[in-house]
């Protein structure tokens, strides 16, 4: 009985944060010190719903970028964790892959910033989505490399000895199995970027509007609707995610315990 | 030879996109920072280094910036670990084991904000609090952001940090099948707390190190909740870089990418330290 009123109250406590977003889009006044709104809206809501509102372009322009770096770094992270996985020095170039997060994007921002102006990528779409890159790419290598196992191996042995080529074994034996992970890849790489931050301030420099960089605004301005508005829509795909298919966030978890067995 | 030579370019690939930029970015830093090159530069010089290294303001943010890291990862393990022995199986059973994922579908700038709606001086706490007739007015709730003791910052990682572990250690537990070691343990006398203490936890710990160290140097280089929630002074590393590299005056640029290199070089040792000590550890294992 205990044990069923604690599980209820963790419950309550993992979702109220959600629940409470949800009601400051939605509040227009909500003095100090009710707990409920006492009057409502839906303008931005109407707005977006429609098409018209700004901030429909930012979130078109933060999908776009998102599922760029989602796909190109599981596209190039999926040969590359085959070639580290049989690699000599496999658990020395695991470690570089892990550098970029020691790093903190901050100082990976401030680092790469004077070679993007170079190379005229700062305050531009590619300058972001190359920087993010970085990071998803690493992730992506991390999150794969346990996927080659000696059943992987042996699966695409097989099928050499049945004389496939190499394009055969990639796209009928290894792609196939890999699927469900490349799924999760493709996830979390799209997460790594929907939820950064610190490179489009530094990379972006302003040019480059995400919905990390408007959330910021409002906030900053002190429009708690709007930033309530935009944290909600931050939330919304990986929401979505766990609820359309349930299984999908099991396997990041269990990506990440492969991880750790490595 | 030729199959390691057909795998080569994917390697290649690897170190173009991961190495090679950072290895440009912090000689670009290093070498900004010590006048070989910039706007302002009149020729090589030590100058901004030792401005840099006898900051006080740097020593304190490094410092401040692993012991609010450390204790906040110290703190996720212990909720962790304290849900999954409270709740027993009822962790890992609908809808907990669905619901532990919400908070993790939260970007940290969104977190930080809930933070603030949470637990300010006028925030739902707040309200309840008084709501309960437990204070009167907003200043007396107790300061929970923006303190210089990290509280916010802590919490707020905290309740990121947390519901993950629960469900990796669910995890691993499951396939440790530590619920049949802590059997074989209780039958031969151990107690309850003795099973946690001296089978679950170090197995769990053992096992999740990886992840636990990167989780740890992640959180020691945070940006967006410390800008949002923590104190103006002490401030996290990320933070006083940022500040430094976007401020008006361009004169303090080179000092700004003498912290950057000074942090991005402590950071990566002690990753690679830490991989190099584990691989050690790992062939002393072998060897035995």
């Amino acid at each position: 009985m205990t044990r069923r009123a604690l599980m209820l109250a963790v419950s309550v406590l993992l979702v109220l944060p959600v629940v409470l977003l949800a009601l400051l889009s939605v509040s227009r006044h909500w003095s100090w010190p009710v707990l409920l709104p006492h009057a409502w809206q839906w303008t931005q809501w109407r707005e977006l719903l429609a098409g018209q509102a700004d901030l429909c372009a930012v979130l078109l322009r933060s999908l776009g970028i998102s599922v760029s770096v989602g796909l190109l770094a599981t596209g190039l992270a999926f040969p590359t964790s085959r070639a580290v996985a049989r690699h000599r020095q496999r658990g020395r170039l695991l470690a570089l892959s892990h550098i970029p997060f020691a790093l903190s994007p901050v100082v990976l921002g401030v680092a790469l910033l004077y070679g993007f102006m170079q190379l005229g990528l700062a305050g531009h779409i590619i300058g972001v989505v190359a920087a993010q890159l970085i990071f998803a790419y690493a992730y992506a290598v991390i999150l794969l490399s346990g996927f080659w196992n000696e059943r992987v191996h042996a699966l695409a042995a097989l099928a050499g000895t049945l004389h496939a080529n190499r394009w055969q074994v990639w796209r009928h034996v290894l792609f196939p199995v890999a699927r469900p992970m490349l799924g999760v890849c493709f996830f979390q790489t799209f997460l790594v970027s929907w939820f950064d931050y610190a490179l489009v301030l530094l990379i972006g420099g302003g040019q480059v509007t995400t919905l990390t960089m408007r959330l910021y605004g409002y906030f900053g301005s002190g429009d708690l609707r709007l930033a309530a508005t935009c944290a909600l829509l931050l939330l919304l795909p990986p929401l979505v995610a766990l609820v359309v298919h349930h299984r999908l966030p099991a396997t990041a978890v269990a990506v990440h315990f492969e991880v750790s067995r490595e | 030879m030729t199959s390691v030579r057909r795998r080569q370019p994917w390697i290649a690939v690897f170190v173009l996109v991961t190495v090679v930029p950072i290895v440009a970015g912090l000689v670009f830093m290093a070498t900004y920072a010590s006048g070989g090159i910039g706007l302002l530069s009149h020729g090589w010089t030590d100058a901004y280094w030792l401005r840099v290294l006898g900051d006080a303001r740097t020593w304190s943010s490094l410092g401040y910036s692993f012991a609010v890291g450390l204790v906040s990862l110290l703190v996720s393990i212990l909720v962790a670990l304290g849900a999954l022995a409270a709740l027993g199986p009822w962790a890992m059973r609908r809808p907990l084991s669905s619901l532990w994922f919400v908070p993790l579908t939260a970007p940290p700038l969104v977190a930080a904000i809930i933070s603030v709606e949470m637990f300010g001086n006028a925030g739902w706490l707040a309200r309840v609090a008084h709501a309960l007739g437990w204070i009167q007015s907003p200043v007396d709730f107790p300061d929970v952001l923006f303190t210089a003791s990290g509280l916010g910052i802590i919490v707020t990682h905290v309740a990121l940090v947390a519901p993950f572990l629960v469900l990796l250690f669910g995890r691993l537990e499951r396939h440790l099948r530590l619920d049949a070691l802590a059997r074989v343990a209780h039958t031969l006398g151990a107690s309850r707390m003795q099973v946690w203490t001296r089978v679950r936890i170090p197995a769990l710990l053992r096992t999740a190190e990886p992840t636990l160290t990167v989780y740890g140097l992640v959180l020691v280089g945070a940006f967006e909740i410390p800008l949002l929630v923590g104190a103006q002074s002490p401030s996290m590393i990320s933070v006083l870089i940022e500040r430094q590299f976007a401020h008006f005056d361009i004169t303090t640029k080179p000092e700004a990418y003498a912290l950057a290199t000074l942090y991005a070089l402590i950071a990566m040792s002690l990753l690679l330290a830490w991989f190099g000590w584990r691989g050690t550890r790992r062939m002393q294992g072998h060897g035995a």
